[in-house]
């Protein structure tokens, strides 16, 4: 049992199970200008920062499918962005040699402003219409802000997520000696 | 620079994929990506509620906080509002009970006769985008999936996913809803004044006169012939007309199906009182089109109108109804908004109205979900 706690994707779940109760109850209800912000979105992109592009990437993936499942929204579509999210955050973090607090925030919060921005665009190339409209700036700025201010707590949950030990995470990335 | 491998290159094209390929299958409505939502549903169901108690109180403690000057403000609006309604609910109730006499005799689908069940908004959308309520009825009472949910003011959307005791229900300003409505020009109103108008021909064994006057005087018998002992017959023509506020009708209810009869309404409650005749020739037709959500920002708009010549020019303020029929998910009269904008287009494919809907969507509390599956797919 604790053997298969310790796996990655176990913990993912269990990361990912309350992390979902929360988006859907708490933050369906408690909005900051009338949105709705994105823990499920700043989770992944923590684990691209905890653990490079790939398990930023597969994170993401579990994640925005995990999301998928409880929206009306097509199925495997916040999977794809939240992915693709984690993915390029993971990339950004190996472009740093190391990772303060701050810099955590901004790729973050950057990559969250850019992961609500095209979330839309891909669900309008897929036929679902309605996404974008003048709303989606304030969108974009009150969740990128806010995963920011999120970052703080969910890239250490990210790396527990991702059984990271600390030595790991003292290192360079992976990519670096491929 | 990072250098990735083959085998990592792979693991991510394949994730990549793999969300590719679960869009698709969900779009084309797979079965099997239905049944997952099913089986995540009831292993994340416990942990939801389990969260929804935890954080209930959290919640109240940022509404009270946030919306308390806003929600005293329109407590007061409120009640103005509730003052000035009582009197037109009573008359309107009336109104209501002769329609859905008609109704019946008709054959014609009513709401009254439609079971429904109340439920509880639990749940707010989780998404910016998606536009749904979670709220506290499932299977267990009888809902199913498509059935119609509606408030007091008109259509809230319908559910789009039943759990045993929850379902989520897709709001009507969702892009994904789309269902067939009746639009209905609102006949100018008139403040309430009685007209008669009384034709008198003359005919005599020599000559022909017709004289047409026109004036107001009280209330004459109908219609009436005297035979005067000089040989001239004069018939009098009388017609009592009274005008009434009409906002009141359902008219997407009688105009289609009723047509060339005269429907007489009267408030039962009155004994002897005036009586209001409605000649549905008169009435505006109704003309039908596709009612379809464009997400928070966006009004909701109705496409696809079938122009009837009778009905000419659709105008702002026109009520939009649902429409019925043997496969919509709706039954025909739900209130579903009025018409804000006209937007023409050229070419065949006609005007888009867009639509304010009546019910507010954003601050919904109780709803009612109608127990309606149309014909097509097994009325119950």
């Amino acid at each position: 049992m604790i053997d298969f706690v310790n796996k990655p994707v176990a913990r993912l779940i269990l990361v990912g199970l309350p992390a979902l109760a929360l988006q859907t109850t708490f933050f369906a209800e408690v909005k900051i200008f009338g949105v709705v912000l994105q823990i499920m979105l700043a989770l992944s992109i923590a684990a691209g920062l905890a653990g490079g592009s790939e398990n930023g990437a597969l994170a993401g993936f579990v994640f925005g499918l995990m999301f998928d499942l409880v929206l009306t929204s097509p199925l495997g579509l916040s999977a794809l962005v939240y992915g693709a999210a984690g993915w390029g955050a993971g990339y950004l973090h190996s472009r740093a040699l190391e990772n303060p607090k701050w810099l955590n925030a901004l790729v973050v919060g950057l990559m969250s402003g850019l992961a609500t921005f095209v979330l839309p665009i891909v669900a309008n190339w897929i036929g679902v219409e309605g996404w974008l409209s003048s709303r989606l700036t304030k969108v974009t700025i009150v969740v990128s802000l806010s995963n920011a201010l999120f970052s703080f707590l969910v890239v250490p949950v990210a790396r527990w997520s991702l059984a990271i030990r600390r030595n790991q995470r003292l290192a360079p990335p992976a990519e670096v000696f491929l | 620079m990072p250098v990735y491998s083959v085998s990592r290159r792979r693991a991510i094209a394949l994730l990549a994929l793999t969300s590719i390929l679960l869009i698709t299958l969900d779009i084309q409505g797979n079965s099997v990506v239905r049944g997952l939502r099913g089986v995540f549903s009831t292993i994340f169901e416990p942990v939801q509620s389990s969260a929804r108690v935890i954080t209930r109180p959290l919640e109240n403690s940022w509404r009270g906080i946030t919306n308390y000057g806003e929600l005293e403000a329109e407590n007061q609006r409120l009640q103005d509002q509730l003052d000035q309604q009582e009197g037109a609910f009573i008359a309107a109730l009336a109104t209501a009970r002769d329609a859905q006499e008609l109704l019946a005799l008709n054959g014609i689908d009513n709401l009254a006769d439609i079971s429904s069940v109340t439920a509880q908004v639990i749940g707010g959308t989780p998404s910016n985008y998606s536009q749904t309520i979670e709220i506290n009825q499932g299977s267990d009472r009888g809902l199913r999936v498509g059935m119609p949910v509606v408030n007091a003011a008109g259509l809230v959307g319908r559910i789009t996913w039943v759990d045993n005791d929850r379902s989520l229900v897709l709001l009507a300003n969702d892009s994904l809803y789309a269902i067939p409505v009746q639009v209905v020009n609102q006949p100018n109103i008139v403040p309430a004044t009685t007209t008669t108008t009384t034709t008198t021909t003359s005919t005599t064994t020599t000559s022909t006169t017709t004289t047409s006057t026109t004036t107001t005087l009280p209330v004459v018998p109908p219609v009436s012939a005297v035979a005067d002992p000089n040989g001239i017959t004069t018939t009098t023509q009388s017609m009592t007309t009274t005008t009434v506020d009409l906002s009141t009708v359902d008219f997407g209810a009688l105009a289609p199906t009723t047509t060339g009869v005269i429907v007489t309404i009267a408030p039962g409650t009155t004994a002897g009182g005036p009586t209001t005749t409605l000649n549905l020739d008169d009435l505006p037709i109704a003309e039908t089109g596709i009612f379809r959500g464009r997400g928070i920002d966006n009004a909701p708009v109705v496409e696809f109108i079938d122009q009837n010549s009778r009905f000419g020019e659709v105008q702002v303020g026109a009520l939009v109804f649902t429409s019925g029929g043997s496969q919509s998910l709706a039954p025909r009269g739900i209130v579903v908004g009025r018409v804000i904008k006209i937007v023409e287009r050229t070419g065949t494919s006609g005007a888009v109205l867009e639509v304010r809907l009546t019910a507010k969507l954003t601050s919904l509390n109780f709803v009612r979900v109608l127990l309606y599956q149309p014909v097509a797919t097994g009325a119950p």
